[in-house]
């Protein structure tokens, strides 16, 4: 059998249902809760996270029947096709820079997070720098490494994250879910706006699109994916919000972590399991790093057609550990996080409007 | 694109013209027998145990000659069907028909003419004997190849305790009679493959047509083929030239000694080797979960068989990560262990003069040492090293300070868990692995094992075997296949081949077998 060119990696049904996941399932879960715990009240953070959950469903359900509409075609010629040769070039650059920014956000993420619970003395540029050797060492692989990664790991954050939702059900207080539906109107589109952003980075799916078996069957996978992700961001919050209460959840950094640390394993086989619940996250956060520079390698490579895969991420690595490096403590942190997820989100929004409207227009050639 | 530079490096230093290349093809068959003989003699360098018996066709006067090399051939069959058949009456047969007269005459089975020296010379050397005839440029080459070999006996390596005893021998022509034994089947295939330079060993590639992919088959043929060796000598030599990647530590075809395995494997579509002068035949191609499985899962209930392959899996995580996990725990977690352990644990490690990465690599490093002295060894020195080594060695560090009782139960627990893994060539890949996972421990602790985790998984997601990802069938997910990977489901429901081998007939039961 000769080698699999990266070009005839195709990718099943199965693979777009866990590509959803692990490109958004990363470091923002783990302080979500808090953002949304601050604009609402008590335990009515879930309805912003609902109505934005099933916003972006039915927009990633939209964006991608756009683009499978046109089979086994990569991002930058079906956009050559719909909104001219300069401004796909443009929209192309610019997921370059949406998977740059957030691959090096997730990285400082990581470092910080390993640094506060993990390794307290480990220098965080130390810390971020195997973590990028590790990814870059995945992204160097076949393409098709990366989505048996995606499966091998997602198995690990489902289990986890039920370890933990389950767990908590018996530490869950009434005071803290009741009464619901105090908040306003406002503090609801608050928590929508705070919400949303979390789901920007799925624009990384459309540039797998082109290897998907069945095109057709595309939407329903990444929509089915898109609600498990949806619900996994609804049950953490619920959880967090019910054993620790919103005024306790709202002023911590990273509430998902928090929570873990308030469980007590049964049997005492571990104490402090936010370490582990960390640990393994590491996974969930590898994989969006990974995708991330990957997309922006796809990216490159659709643009400049003679870059070499190893070239560019020789040129990318640097970049994002440069990035990663720059803000100084965690308010530029969550500046950085800020702008990379409202970049993200409204090159999401920007491509599925052009895209669909044009498609309309102009119809599939 | 590796793999083909290479062969391709390989094959420009063995590129070099030959010395004995150059002989074989100076020298042609003549029609003078004497001088047949003389050439035969100077090649091979005139050996005591080259049996030149030169005759009369019976009852003519016309000269003849059988060679043979004693000790390769089976003594009776050429005396008493050869010899005796050359010696008794031919006068009623044109003695100068060699074919005519030596096809009907002689009683053995297997006989094929032949006029080129150097070929004759090959199967000479291979058990044949060789019928000269004076004036003549044709020779027959009889097949007799005979002489001592091992009885079947019980595989030394791989014991069951429930299951048929018979293990491969050193014959191929044996081991290739016993796996038609297992599967009578008509569309079971041997493809014969000569391989090597300066010794030729036989190579066998067994698969059931129908079943197995066919460009699987193709493709381990092509590997096959390719080898450019002066001598192969085990399978060990196939397999570490055709494997996909030599720098995993992930043996990617599975060594047995057992024939049942090879045929169970032969009927899920994959393909054996099997190598003449080695009992260990090859099972291409191998996933990673197909390494844990031992055919006493099959042979055993259903629930037993799954719950000893779970055994083996947490086996391997305990082998894999314990001593790290220990290590990560101790140097910088100590938050993590409950407070009652917690104290045990220090109160353990009061004297231990080193930190927890040395005193763990100190003991990991004697276990190693033990277990390689004692696979050695012969049978009964064996016991000796297990109990100076575990016995007065493990005591004797424990009060004398060095190390703490609860690392020696810690490399306990990891040896014997490495143990638990049926293939012996992974589980000798794991502990290297277990070595990378205690440095990236002792330097990063649990973030760094996690680190050391993920990267082992980008390298089994990367590595193939044969084209099928080799960690099928849980990435890709073929959901079908996993009734038999973690767990093994009640025999009555793998009905099906497994698809991750993408095999052509994929009901394992016909609809008419299982009406019978």
């Amino acid at each position: 059998m000769p080698p699999m060119e990266d070009k005839d990696i195709q990718i099943s049904d199965k693979d777009i249902i866990i590509a959803v996941p692990s490109i958004l399932v990363a470091v923002g879960i783990l302080s979500l809760p808090a953002k949304i715990a601050q604009e609402t009240i008590s335990s009515d953070g879930w309805i912003p996270l609902l109505i934005s959950g099933i916003v972006m469903i039915f927009l990633t359900w939209l964006v991608v029947k756009t683009v499978s509409s046109f089979p086994n075609q990569s991002f930058f010629t079906i956009s050559s096709s719909l909104v001219t040769k300069p401004i796909a070039i443009i929209l192309t650059l610019l997921f370059v820079i949406q998977g740059i920014l957030t691959a090096a956000f997730e990285v400082r993420e990581i470092a910080d997070i390993s640094q506060i619970y993990l390794l307290n003395d480990t220098p965080m540029e130390v810390l971020s720098l195997v973590f990028l050797l590790v990814v870059i060492y995945a992204v160097s692989g076949e393409r098709a490494g990366i989505f048996r990664l995606n499966t091998l790991f997602l198995p690990f954050i489902i289990i986890i994250s039920l370890f933990v939702i389950i767990l908590s059900i018996g530490w869950i207080e009434k005071a803290n879910i009741l009464p619901i539906f105090k908040t306003s109107i406002g503090g609801y589109a608050e928590g929508i706006k705070s919400s949303i952003i979390y789901y920007g980075n799925i624009g990384f799916l459309l540039f797998y699109l082109g290897f998907a078996k069945q095109p057709k069957k595309a939407p329903k996978m990444a929509a089915i994916g898109m609600s498990f992700t949806v619900l996994l961001y609804t049950l953490l919050f619920i959880a967090c919000v019910g054993v620790m209460g919103n005024g306790a959840v709202s002023n911590i950094i990273y509430p998902t972590l928090d929570l873990s640390k308030e469980l007590e394993i049964p049997g005492g086989f571990f104490e402090r399991f936010e370490s582990v619940f960390f640990t393994i996250w590491v996974m969930a956060i590898f994989t969006t790093t990974v995708i991330a520079i990957d997309i922006t390698v796809l990216a490159l490579q659709s643009v400049f057609k003679k870059l070499r895969k190893l070239n560019i991420i020789l040129f990318i690595a640097p970049t994002v550990y440069f990035i990663s490096l720059l803000p100084k403590d965690y308010v530029e942190v969550s500046t950085l996080s800020n702008i990379v997820t409202v970049f993200a989100l409204v090159l999401l929004f920007v491509v599925t409007l052009l895209f669909t409207i044009l498609l309309k227009i102009k119809g599939v050639k | 694109m590796s793999r083909t530079s290479f062969f391709n490096r390989r094959k420009l230093k063995t590129n070099k013209p030959e010395q004995q290349n150059q002989t074989k093809t100076t020298i042609e068959l003549g029609k003078n027998l004497a001088e047949n003989l003389k050439n035969i003699k100077t090649i091979l360098g005139e050996p005591s145990d080259l049996i030149v018996r030169e005759t009369t066709l019976g009852g003519t006067d016309k000269k003849c000659a059988i060679v043979y090399i004693s000790g390769l051939v089976d003594q009776d069959l050429v005396n008493n069907n050869i010899l005796k058949v050359i010696q008794s009456n031919m006068n009623e047969i044109d003695p100068n028909q060699i074919d005519v007269v030596f096809q009907e005459k002689i009683a053995i089975t297997d006989i094929k003419k032949d006029n080129k020296f150097d070929e004759s010379i090959d199967s000479l050397l291979s058990g044949s004997t060789i019928f000269f005839l004076d004036e003549t440029d044709t020779v027959l080459i009889l097949g007799t190849a005979g002489g001592e070999k091992r009885s079947i006996e019980e595989p030394q390596s791989e014991a069951l305790i429930r299951g048929p005893r018979e293990g491969f021998v050193e014959s191929v022509q044996t081991n290739v009679a016993l796996i038609r034994r297992d599967i009578k089947n008509s569309n079971l295939r041997f493809n014969y493959h000569d391989v090597g330079n300066k010794s030729k060993r036989t190579i066998v590639v067994s698969y059931i047509d129908g079943i197995v992919n066919p460009t699987i088959v193709q493709e381990v043929n092509r590997r096959v083929k390719s080898i450019d060796l002066d001598l192969v000598a085990e399978s060990g030599f196939v397999e570490q030239w055709i494997e996909d990647s030599f720098l995993s530590p992930f043996p990617q075809m599975i060594n047995t000694e057992r024939p049942d395995r090879v045929a169970s494997s032969l009927l899920q579509g994959k393909v054996g080797i099997l190598v003449d002068g080695t009992p260990f035949a090859l099972i291409a191609p191998t996933t990673y979960s197909e390494t844990l499985k031992s055919l006493e899962d099959y042979y055993e209930r259903w629930i037993v068989g799954s719950l000893i392959r779970i055994l083996r899996y947490i086996g391997t995580f305990l082998a894999l990560l314990l001593p790290a996990i220990y290590i990560a725990l101790v140097s910088y977690h100590q938050g993590m262990i409950p407070t009652q352990l917690a104290f045990s644990i220090a109160a353990a490690r009061e004297g231990v003069p080193f930190p927890s990465f040395v005193e763990a690599m100190l003991m990991i490093i004697t276990m190693e040492i033990l277990q390689e002295a004692g696979a050695r060894l012969p049978k009964n020195l064996g016991q000796t090293v297990g109990i100076v080594g575990g016995l007065v060695i493990g005591d004797s560090a424990v009060s004398a300070g060095i190390v703490s009782p609860i690392m020696v139960i810690v490399v306990a627990l990891t040896a014997i868990s490495s143990f638990t893994n049926p293939s012996y060539s992974v589980g000798i890949g794991f502990r290297m692995l277990r070595l990378f996972f205690m440095v990236a421990a002792a330097i990063f602790g649990l973030y760094g094992i996690i680190l050391a985790y993920i990267m082992l998984n980008i390298h089994v997601a990367n590595l193939k075997s044969f084209g099928i990802p080799y960690s099928a069938p849980f990435a890709p997910a073929f959901v079908k296949d996993w009734k038999d990977s973690v767990i093994r489901a009640p025999i009555t429901m793998l009905e099906k081949r497994p698809t991750y081998l993408k095999p052509e007939e994929r009901q394992e039961k016909s609809k008419n077998e299982e009406k019978s």
